[in-house]
């Protein structure tokens, strides 16, 4: 089961359901539309999600249009903040962000609770493009299905579970991408066709295999060990990384987070890249988006945020998810922000 | 049954702190059908038969031919009265102060009336709107139109009297106005038309009346809606602007509001052929953070208190100078027409009064203003009281020798504007 907790209309921080007031500002909350934003927004691909029936700011009636009746704000919705945890080992969270008014990161999980597969896909839609949320929704939905339709490798050797994820992450890549085309087709083909990167990751017992359209990331983070950043991202900013620029230096230019492969009607070309490595030792997989990763992009820095975190107490996958986002938003939350994780202990293998 | 449709214009992007809203909302009507067939209607058909209109006498004669025309157009089952005005408002047809509907008999009856219409006494167009006021009272069908023609100024009656009349027949009939000649007074009919919902309009040549007034009551048997409110909510703390009809013509709507529920104001709108009229909305709310979105007004159309079309206008506050700087061509180029009809009248007015130098640099203004929007029949009219020595820049002499009736179609005509052309 998916749990959906809301945010804070004051402090853009996760409030749990049935609380009367913000942990972190004080805040008060209503809890009945609290209550009422528990819906999977998974459950509805076609970009109108449930929302709250009373404005969380001033306590109006919200009317079926979305707005409230009284102070006209849009009402919170389930596609504005939700977390989902399949499996105890795998959870992760996508958010808003503060700064933008929609969110149009989208992210599908599924796990088995034996540990022996998870799939973990996210995708981010092009801000530019209008209706990218619902593209970035169709496509993570699309792609999480043929994953989870396909069997696992039968063949433990790594190379054949690579070859085999491969196969199906590129299949999956392709279904994602006839899903965002589909709904620019459903738009009447716009001239600016919504369009999304992707990413998909998935863990079949200690091998990884990961592809990716553009600048969403794949991370791995051992408990003891270099961190690594499992895919190069297809952007401007990574060739001018390429070119011998320095990271920071690269961050800095304008079209850093231009991206030169994506899903959507104008994509030039949808095949993902791929990448696959074997685990050795306990750590974090972490699929996120660049509303994360632009506060922490070095390996070292991401895990540097996530030790803290846990370090704080935030143990679990989806309790972790939720630090993370909570830390990006306190970083200003300039993008939407979606942190995907699943743990990996191989003496539970 | 009439169906409507809205549809809206906006850049719906505000910079951090902004708080003003300004959208476009277009509404069309298909299948508006027919009025009058079943007795839904009223018309009254209002003649000037002052003095004057003997002066020359094509004028009464043409007045004459162009109400027996009207006559004929009104569809049968139709309640209607053909007045005549002077000093006095004087019943033409039915001899009685009521109104007859309208069969092959009454019909008949009125075109055998209307030639006996003779000039003599004065224009008091006050005390004729109140007697229309008072015939319209004596049916309860819901959709009342009068045509109204003179040819001179209010001059038998005292100042204030039309204003006064106005403010009672508000609501309760639609009026188109028509000027004859020249010694009429644009200001006093255009009061009339802008109260009443109505047109105003020149006919400069008597022989034209004819052909006007066919039309004119063509189109009033062509508003099968009767009566259409544009329903405007807006959020706690916010500021209605205004709210414009801004196509076909320009018409202030803002004070014609009136409120019918917490939030929510009503704009009356009269009756509707099938037709597409857009309206400039611009409400100030109140700012909420980066990130944020609020509705800024939600626009309904309502006919007998049922919505039948939506719009929404939004506000969304970010931090992309990209899309904040952003104007809706829509906005922009209405806001340009609204100025430009204001231009115009008010460098008319300067010139009236002499102040020829006000007037030129106005009119100049007016002339680039209507070149730049490519409003071309305007451009036309402006061309027979200035002459434009550079459009691009606004550079124009007044003529010497304007003919006054040029310049009094400039004037009805200013508040006409061009339809922005929109993507397919």
């Amino acid at each position: 089961m998916t749990d959906v907790v809301a945010i804070c209309p004051a402090c853009a921080q996760p409030v749990a359901l049935g609380d009367s007031y913000c942990e972190s500002c004080g805040q008060q909350l209503i809890s009945d539309e609290v209550a009422a934003l528990a819906v999977q927004a998974r459950a509805d691909a076609s970009g109108t999600p449930v929302r709250a029936l009373t404005c969380l700011d001033c306590g109006g009636t919200v009317l079926d249009d979305g707005f409230c009746s009284v102070c006209g704000k849009r009402a919170l919705s389930a596609r504005d903040h939700w977390q989902e945890t399949p499996a105890d080992w795998v959870g992760g969270v996508c958010d808003k962000g503060i700064v933008h008014a929609r969110n149009e990161d989208a992210m599908a999980l599924f796990a088995l609770e034996d540990r022996s597969l998870a799939v973990l896909v996210v995708c981010d839609g092009v801000t530019s493009a209008p209706d990218s949320d619902r593209a970035a929704l169709a496509a993570v939905l699309a792609a999480c299905a043929a994953l989870t339709a396909t069997s696992p490798s039968p063949s433990p050797a790594v190379a054949s579970i690579v070859s085999h994820w491969s196969a199906a992450i590129t299949q999956s890549c392709l279904d994602a991408n006839a899903a965002a085309v589909g709904i620019a087709r459903s738009l009447g083909n716009p001239t600016e066709p919504p369009s999304c990167t992707f990413v998909a990751a998935v863990v079949q017992h200690d091998v990884v295999t990961v592809g990716w359209c553009g600048d969403s990331r794949a991370y791995w983070l051992p408990d003891d060990g270099e961190p690594r950043q499992l895919m190069r991202d297809h952007s401007l900013g990574a060739e001018l990384i390429e070119g011998g620029m320095a990271p920071a230096q690269a961050e800095l230019d304008p079209t850093f987070h231009t991206i030169t492969r994506w899903l959507g009607a104008d994509s030039v070309d949808s095949t993902p890249e791929l990448a696959s490595t074997q685990l050795q030792s306990s750590g974090w997989l972490l699929v996120c988006s660049d509303g994360l990763w632009n506060y922490a992009s070095s390996p070292a820095a991401i895990q540097l945020i996530v030790r803290s975190q846990v370090a704080a107490g935030s143990c679990s996958p989806v309790a972790l998810a939720e630090a993370l986002v909570r830390w990006a938003n306190a970083q200003g939350g300039h993008d939407n922000i979606t942190a995907a994780l699943a743990r990996y202990e191989p003496s539970l293998r | 049954m009439a169906e409507f449709k809205a549809e809206v214009f906006q850049n719906e992007y505000l910079a951090d702190g902004a708080t003003d809203a300004h959208a476009v909302v277009s509404v069309t009507c298909i299948g508006a059908g027919k009025t009058g067939s079943n007795g839904e209607a009223a018309e009254i058909i209002i003649v000037d038969t002052s003095g004057s209109m003997d002066m020359p006498p094509t004028k009464i004669a043409a007045a004459r031919r162009a109400a027996r025309v009207a006559v004929g157009e009104i569809v049968d089952g139709t309640w209607f009265a053909v007045v005549s005005g002077h000093s006095v408002a004087q019943m033409v047809y039915p001899a009685h102060a009521g109104m007859a509907k309208m069969t092959d008999v009454t019909r008949a009856e009125a075109l055998t009336a209307v030639e006996r219409l003779r000039s003599g006494g004065a224009t008091a167009i006050g005390s004729w709107i109140l007697a229309a006021t008072e015939l319209f009272s004596q049916v309860t069908v819901a959709q009342r139109h009068a045509i109204l023609l003179t040819d001179g100024k209010i001059e038998g009656e005292p100042a204030g009297a039309l204003t006064t009349a106005l403010a009672a027949a508000r609501g309760r009939f639609q009026c188109d106005c028509r000027g004859i000649g020249e010694d009429w007074v644009v200001d006093e009919l255009r009061e009339i038309s802008t109260a009443l919902m109505g047109t105003v309009d020149i006919v400069a040549k008597p022989e034209d009346l004819e052909a006007d007034f066919e039309s004119m009551m063509q189109a009033a048997m062509s508003r099968g809606v009767a009566d259409a409110r544009l329903r405007i909510w807006t959020p706690q703390g916010s500021e209605v602007l205004f709210v414009r009809q801004v196509a076909p013509t320009v018409e202030d709507l803002t004070a014609t509001g009136e409120q019918t529920a917490p939030l929510v104001r009503e704009f009356p709108t009269g009756a509707w052929s099938d037709e597409s009229r857009d309206y400039h909305i611009a409400v100030r709310v109140p700012v909420a953070g980066i990130g944020n979105e609020r509705l800024a007004a939600r626009v309904e159309l309502v006919v007998n208190d049922e919505v039948q079309a939506r719009s929404l206008v939004k506000a969304v506050w970010t931090a992309d100078t990209d899309l904040t700087t952003r104007i809706d061509p829509a906005v922009a180029h209405y806001t340009g027409q609204a100025k430009l009809a204001d231009t115009i009248q008010k460098g008319l007015a300067a010139k009236a009064a002499g102040d020829d130098r006000t007037a030129t640099v106005l009119l100049g203004e007016a002339a680039k203003l209507a070149h730049d929007s490519g409003n071309e029949n305007t451009t036309r009219l402006l061309e027979k009281v200035v002459d434009v020595v550079d459009a691009d820049t606004g550079t124009v002499r007044l003529k010497r020798d304007v003919v006054k009736s040029d310049e009094m179609a400039l004037d009805t005509r200013s508040t006409k504007t061009t339809r922005i052309r929109r993507e397919p």
